[in-house]
């Protein structure tokens, strides 16, 4: 009957015991209220397997160092509940290695709320990328922490891609590291800056430099081409319909696949 | 080292999209970026629909979401604007301007159809298919290259002449029509009047082929008033052009190429001289179409202006210019015209229905 069948279901519920050996109280006393704690266990019944959240309090208490707040902590273990499956010597670790790239806490705290996943990457892939910034793309100290602390899920792409967009600015555009940094490039994918700076370069609007740097129009701002939205764009950069340019994005989306090989054997080496 | 490679050579395209850029942005304004970013994307297509074929009907291909834009004209048109009228196969518009005058209605060559997808659909044509006797059901071109055709006008038992007509496809579009008399092709070039007899060959039967109704040569067309003046009841000179799609995507045969400097400035000479003998190739009350796939005004307007000058003053040969005003009206849905030419009409690529560039102006001899 339905009144059995609600009955099992509150059963079910209140019975529901997180895995963890996190106590209500401690959450409690950790400044969370009931219903945020309720939330709490909810972020860790998210993760599969038994044991999943067995540190889930020593990751609370890193974060509560860090200086962040009961609700911003709810907030990134909603986006990122991995974060109870990090053993804690780890998560210090990672911290550390963060604050050793010039990510000091103000910047820290306000990159693990936006971004928390950049605390379940390994020491060893930020490491690489940070290489691959410095040695492949020649950005300074200052310009990598920039891109991190702007740009952070660049950790996680992968590299052949990076690499590819990043010549694609700095060859095709003529864009130099410090504008990309300060412009935030790496926020934009591949596609979405390609499909911009295609379809001004055909419309006769950009122009990639020649050896000393020179162009015979002035091109728009990297700023103006890509930190703005998809109508702003049209109507003061492009000065083009949403027809055309979606027409254009489809078109060239078929032009790439079809070229693709190229690509794609870089990828799988 | 690929990067820096790329930069450092000037390849054809890159010159002749130098030389658009100089020449259209003054020429079209606002229009040329536009036009720009269709030229350098991919051109759309239109199938013209081979009557003699007895492969892919109609609905086979309508019902992969194309149509025929010839009969799919005026459907959104303003009832106290425009009227439409559609007599059997043979499409004549009538249509008051601001003052109220009414522009002679425009005859267009009949059993043509084109068929294309909707605008904004980027979808591809798979190639045709030949039928039991070998014949394709459909010849793939830029759809706006049937205008002119269907511009020309012919009417039953006409003698018409092509006089620059390989590789064929308007040739092919002139013989749907199946009320010429008689039809003179032409092409001074003879490789490429062979590909434009495989192409007949693939589409029309053959008892269409034969003397009595087809005469296909390979002269300069240049000379062809010396030979035979006066006959045609229809002339269609198509010439050759900077052929403007072509010169900013394909870097071969590119006539923007350094080598190929000289012959690139002789166009228009070329072109007015072609027009010219297509002039006195016409009889009396003949009519000749001029037409081009360059926004080029020197090729365009600048060549057909010259033309009537030099038809009256060397040949006194007097000219009146036929309006094709109605044209953009019954197809805007189709394609983009440039606007408020004074000589002529042409249609502009637009990515949403990248067709073209196709110039077009008819004439009409009087004496
Ligand atoms: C634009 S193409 C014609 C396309 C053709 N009407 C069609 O629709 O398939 C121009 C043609 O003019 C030819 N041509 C060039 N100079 C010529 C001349 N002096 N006399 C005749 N034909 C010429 C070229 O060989 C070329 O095939």
């Amino acid at each position: 009957t339905l009144q059995s069948m609600q009955h099992n279901h509150k059963v079910s519920t209140s019975s529901r015991k997180p895995d963890t050996e996190l106590p209500l109280q401690s959450l409690l006393d950790m400044g969370f209220t009931d219903t945020q704690a309720e939330r709490v266990y909810d972020t860790m019944s998210k993760l599969k397997g038994g044991s999943a959240a067995k540190h889930a309090l020593s990751t609370l208490t890193a974060l509560f160092v860090l200086g962040l707040n009961p609700s911003s902590v709810l907030k990134l273990l909603e986006k990122c509940p991995e974060l109870y499956t990090v053993q804690d010597s780890q998560l210090q670790q990672r911290l550390s290695n963060l604050r050793k790239l010039g990510l000091v806490e103000g910047s820290l705290q306000r990159l693990v709320a936006h971004y928390p996943q950049i605390l379940i990457v390994p020491v060893k892939t930020i490491k690489n990328v940070v290489l691959f910034l410095r040695e492949k793309c020649l950005f300074t100290v200052q310009q990598v922490k920039d891109i991190l602390r702007e740009s952070p899920a660049i950790v996680v792409e992968n590299t052949d891609q990076l690499e590819y967009k990043f010549q694609y600015v700095y060859f095709r555009m003529g864009v130099k590291q410090a504008t990309m940094a300060k412009y935030k490039l790496f926020r934009f994918t591949l596609d979405e800056v390609r499909h911009r700076h295609c379809f001004l370069e055909r419309r006769g609007l950009y122009q990639t430099p020649d050896k000393r740097g020179q162009t015979v129009i002035i091109n728009p701002k990297l700023d103006t081409i890509l930190n703005v939205d998809q109508d702003t764009f049209l109507a003061d950069v492009a000065k083009a319909s949403a027809e055309e340019y979606d027409v254009f994005k489809r078109l060239m989306a078929r032009e790439w696949q079809e070229q693709e090989p190229q690509l794609g054997s870089i990828e799988a080496d | 080292g690929k990067w820096a490679a790329t930069l450092a050579k000037q390849p054809a395209t890159s010159l002749a999209l130098q030389h658009f850029d100089a020449t259209y942005s003054g020429q079209l304004g606002e229009l040329w970026p536009s036009i720009r970013v269709a030229l350098l994307s991919e051109k759309k297509y239109g199938a013209l629909f081979n009557n003699f074929s007895h492969e892919s009907t109609l609905a086979q291909l309508e019902a992969q979401g194309c149509r025929d834009f010839i009969s799919d004209t005026g459907t959104e048109a303003q009832p106290s604007e425009v009227a439409v009228e559609e007599e059997s196969n043979c499409v004549s518009i009538k249509k008051s301007d601001i003052d109220g005058q009414l522009l002679s209605p425009l005859q267009l060559s009949p059993h043509i159809k084109c068929l294309v997808f909707p605008r904004g659909d980027i979808t591809r044509f798979k190639p045709a298919r030949p039928d039991m006797y070998g014949l394709l059901g459909y010849y793939l071109m830029d759809a706006a290259s049937v205008l002119p055709v269907l511009a020309l006008d012919v009417q039953e038992g006409h003698s018409v002449l092509d006089l620059c007509a390989a590789p064929g496809g308007k040739t092919l579009a002139l013989l749907q029509t199946q009320s010429i008399g008689f039809l003179c092709v032409n092409d001074s070039s003879v490789s490429r009047t062979l590909r434009l007899r495989r192409v007949l060959r693939s589409f029309v039967p053959k008892q269409l082929l034969t003397d009595e109704k087809l005469h296909i040569s390979s002269l300069d067309g240049t000379k062809w008033g010396e030979v035979e003046s006066n006959t045609f009841d229809r002339v269609l000179v198509d010439v050759p052009c900077t052929t403007d799609r072509h010169s900013v995507t394909e870097d071969d045969n590119n006539i923007f190429s350094k080598s190929r400097t000289g012959e690139r400035r002789r166009l228009p000479q070329l072109q007015l001289e072609l027009l010219l003998a297509g002039i006195e190739a016409a009889c009396p009350g003949g009519e000749i179409l001029y037409s081009t796939c360059t926004l080029s005004q020197i090729q365009n307007q600048s060549v057909v202006e010259q033309a009537i000058f030099l038809a009256q003053e060397n040949h006194g040969i007097r000219l009146q210019v036929v309006d094709l005003k109605p044209l953009p009206h019954m197809f805007r849905k189709t394609f983009h015209f440039a606007p408020n030419l004074h000589l002529g009409e042409m249609v502009i690529p637009h990515l949403a229905a990248n067709f073209g560039p196709i110039y077009m102006c008819k004439l009409r001899r009087l004496s």
